[in-house]
């Protein structure tokens, strides 16, 4: 975005400091949300940012084939079992050798809340100084949509079918987030594509957070091909997640959570579910399931921020 | 174990009695890393302790990883090597069985991360034993693999490895080896090396042109899909690394000669082998024992030898193929097992190279697995069936010296179970 024209622009862009580092047409499906995320990123935080990805829906664009790229990141291209102790080394190594660093670990819920969750809570708990970015399209799409942790409830996948005898996933969704924060890293905060001021803002305060330490996002990811939508409505999508607090925006600093956006009069689950087909064959009784998770979940993050600001955290005697 | 320690250190150097793992330790801080992350397993927490303290008391100035497994542990230490670090980790049979994902991307990816290797018995039977099935068990990953006989040779190994593995070059990680239990806890004299001898032994590397490093706006990638030709062409220049270490590990055993006033002979150690007959080849701290038995068989007119494996991967065949050319018999003697081919995985390896040997004839004995001691009985018993091998009796090809039970595995007469 260099050349920009002063005073014409909308707020977001604003925030969009520096080049795209992707080449213009790239390896995703059409309506992708992980393509507006991964050219946003460098956007907002520049191009000397360290980027590791794992095999996933990421993998075709942001690793390459042989010697040739789709950008012009530093990258490396990690095993979705050890991602994070990955990004460990690195930031490590610059802290050691004195090299000014911005190291994202930039990863699906496949490998942040399932295989590659272990070494991610590893790297919490040591307060690594690097962010890692957990893109959340609610299961394994690079194999061809399989359940994951965060898989919500009903959700129809290629191992949570739909069929005479199942309603799709028949477990509730782990809070991937809120797991993070209870870690009391130095940040820790949920985003989406709807909200992009606020997804900038956080990566900002993430950038200047992994100065102290653990920085983690959690960025609500739509996938058309696997959800079964129409790619020009992964926005809507977005929206109706946070407008129904099925994917309520917050922050956390230390684990001290506040809501980043308040939504006045939260519609019903439904009015999100009936964009998307893997929900379509639940009835209400089975978005009501849906639709207590929710308020549960929401009930509890507003349950635990009153509680974080009663509780004192002892501060750490270093630094 | 030790059989010819020279307590005469050399000016600067200090003796001092330590066990296997203060070696790898020490050998570690020695090589100053910028970067250590490890996991404890028996028998290999006592490095980590030790390195731990080293940095406590801040006499080890390195980024500690106190990672919550091994699979991390290599995955950190991977990176932090592409990034341009000095690394070092350490583990042992389970561990490494868990980081092995890591372990064949570190290969992959050329990065010169230097790891010790605890020897023991790898999981399936909870064995908290010595053996080198963990070893075998990767033999294959793409790493360098050393194997130390003493606690000196561990020390020695360690700053050794980083000479191989961060050479321009070679750029190939490398696993130093020993076993786990008898070298681990043994404490042995140990001329532990001056700082500044080993800062000049590793300088060399600094006039080095720079190795290829993942920095923060270089533009550069690291681990993007290998696909056909791209992948054949990494692969081939992996096996030519590999091919390489072999003419470089002499070398720098040369160099190191010449600092420190010791040396091994490089991929093998030869011993008493010049006019000898009989061979046992052996890795480890069974060439303690073996040395041992052979000059007491010496001593009583029988004309053998021991060929020592110090370079496990790539495999050294070209020297051993020359040392043991025209031996009567070979001996073979492996602490692990290769299921299908009856005889030791070092055996099996061996015997591909039969042809060349001018009739030399060859047998396996399997041995000191799962803490089984090799003793001087049980080395005596290989050198004799290995002496009547070469007079051209009937002697089995296959023996578990120590499980006399054991015929050759016949599935039909053990039957079941
Ligand atoms: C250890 C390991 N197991 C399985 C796979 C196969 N695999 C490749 S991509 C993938 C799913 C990744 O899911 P996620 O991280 O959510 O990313 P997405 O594909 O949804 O973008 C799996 C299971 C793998 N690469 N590594
Ligand atoms: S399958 Fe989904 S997540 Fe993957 S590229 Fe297509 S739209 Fe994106």
């Amino acid at each position: 975005m260099t050349g920009k024209k002063k005073g014409k622009l909308t707020k977001v862009l604003d925030y969009l400091k520096h080049d795209d580092p992707f080449s213009k047409g790239v390896a995703f499906c059409p309506g992708c949300s992980l393509e507006l995320l991964i050219r946003f990123i460098p956007q907002v935080l520049g191009n000397d940012i360290v980027i590791t990805g794992t095999p996933s829906c990421s993998a075709p664009v942001l690793l390459g084939q042989n010697n040739q790229s789709w950008h012009s990141l530093s990258y490396f291209g990690t095993l979705m079992t050890g991602a994070a102790a990955n990004a460990t080394g690195l930031a490590r190594y610059y802290r050691k050798a004195g090299i000014d660093n911005t190291v994202i670990c930039f990863n699906g819920d496949g490998t942040a809340a399932d295989i590659g969750f272990g070494n991610l809570a590893g790297a919490a708990e040591r307060n690594e100084p690097f962010i890692y970015i957990c893109y959340d399209n609610e299961g394994y799409m690079n194999t061809g949509i399989q359940k994951s942790a965060t898989t919500p409830f009903g959700a129809s996948t290629t191992t949570t079918p739909f069929g005479s005898a199942s309603k799709g996933k028949n477990l509730r969704r782990m809070n991937l987030a809120l797991k993070m924060a209870m870690h009391k890293i130095p940040y820790t905060a949920t985003a989406t594509m709807s909200d992009l001021g606020d997804l900038a803002k956080k990566l900002l305060k993430a950038k200047e957070a992994k100065e102290r330490g653990f920085a983690f996002l959690h960025v609500f990811a739509p996938c058309p091909t696997g959800w079964g939508y129409a790619p020009e409505n992964t926005i809507e999508v977005c929206r109706r997640a946070v407008k129904t607090n099925y994917f309520p925006l917050w922050e956390a600093e230390n684990g001290k959570i506040r809501m980043t956006k308040t939504v006045k009069k939260p519609k019903p689950v439904s009015t999100y579910t009936e964009l998307i087909k893997k929900f379509a064959h639940l009835n209400e009784a089975d978005l009501q399931i849906l639709q207590d998770d929710v308020d549960y979940e929401y009930c509890m993050l507003g349950g635990l921020s009153v509680l974080e600001a009663e509780c004192q955290l002892p501060v750490s005697t270093e630094d | 174990m030790n059989t010819k320690i020279k307590a005469k250190a050399k000016a600067g150097s200090q003796i001092k009695v330590i066990t296997g793992n203060a070696a790898a330790a020490i050998g570690a801080k020695l090589a100053r890393p910028d970067v250590v992350a490890a996991y404890p397993i028996t028998p290999q927490t006592e490095i980590i302790e030790q390195i731990s303290k080293f940095h406590a008391d801040g006499e080890m100035d390195c980024e500690l990883i106190t990672v919550e497994g091994e699979n991390s542990a290599m995955n950190a230490v991977m990176a932090a090597s592409l990034a341009g670090g000095r690394v070092f980790t350490a583990t042992s049979s389970w561990g490494l069985v868990f980081m092995y994902d890591a372990v064949l991307a570190t290969a992959g990816a050329r990065a010169p991360v230097v790891m010790v290797n605890v020897n023991r018995e790898t999981p399936g039977i909870i064995a908290v034993s010595s053996g080198q099935q963990d070893m075998i068990s990767t033999r294959d990953a793409g790493w360098i693999f050393l194997i130390a006989e003493n606690c000196q040779e561990i020390i020695d190994l360690v700053i050794q490895a980083y000479r191989l593995a961060e050479d321009y070059d070679i750029q190939v990680p490398v696993m130093v080896h020993y076993d786990g239990f008898y070298l681990s806890y043994l404490s042995e004299v140990v001329d532990v090396p001056v700082q500044e001898d080993v800062d000049k032994f590793l300088a060399v590397l600094k006039d080095q042109p720079e190795r290829t490093k993942l920095i923060p706006g270089g533009k550069l990638g690291c681990g993007s899909h290998g696909i056909l030709d791209g992948y054949l062409e990494l692969r081939y220049k992996h096996v030519s690394a590999m091919e390489r270490s072999k003419a470089k590990f002499e070398q720098t055993d040369k160099e190191f000669q010449e600092i420190f006033g010791r040396g091994y002979g490089g991929l093998i150690e030869e011993y008493r082998m010049d006019d000898a007959d009989v061979v046992l080849v052996g890795s480890g701290s069974m060439c303690g024992t073996i040395k041992t038995v052979i000059d007491k068989k010496r001593d009583a007119g029988v004309k053998v030898g021991l060929l020592k494996i110090r370079m496990y991967r790539p495999f050294p065949s070209e020297v051993m193929v020359k040392a043991l050319k025209g031996k009567k018999a070979i001996g073979v003697v492996d602490r692990s097992l290769c299921f299908g081919f009856k005889g030791g995985p070092i055996y099996t390896e061996l015997k591909a190279f039969e042809t060349q040997l001018d009739g030399s004839k060859m047998i396996s004995f399997i041995d000191g697995i799962a803490n089984t001691d090799i003793t001087i009985a049980n080395v005596e018993q290989m050198i004799d069936a290995t002496c009547d091998l070469a007079e051209g009796k009937d002697v089995r090809e296959v023996t578990w010296v120590s499980y006399p039970e054991a015929q050759e595995p016949d599935s039909e007469k053990m039957g079941g179970r």
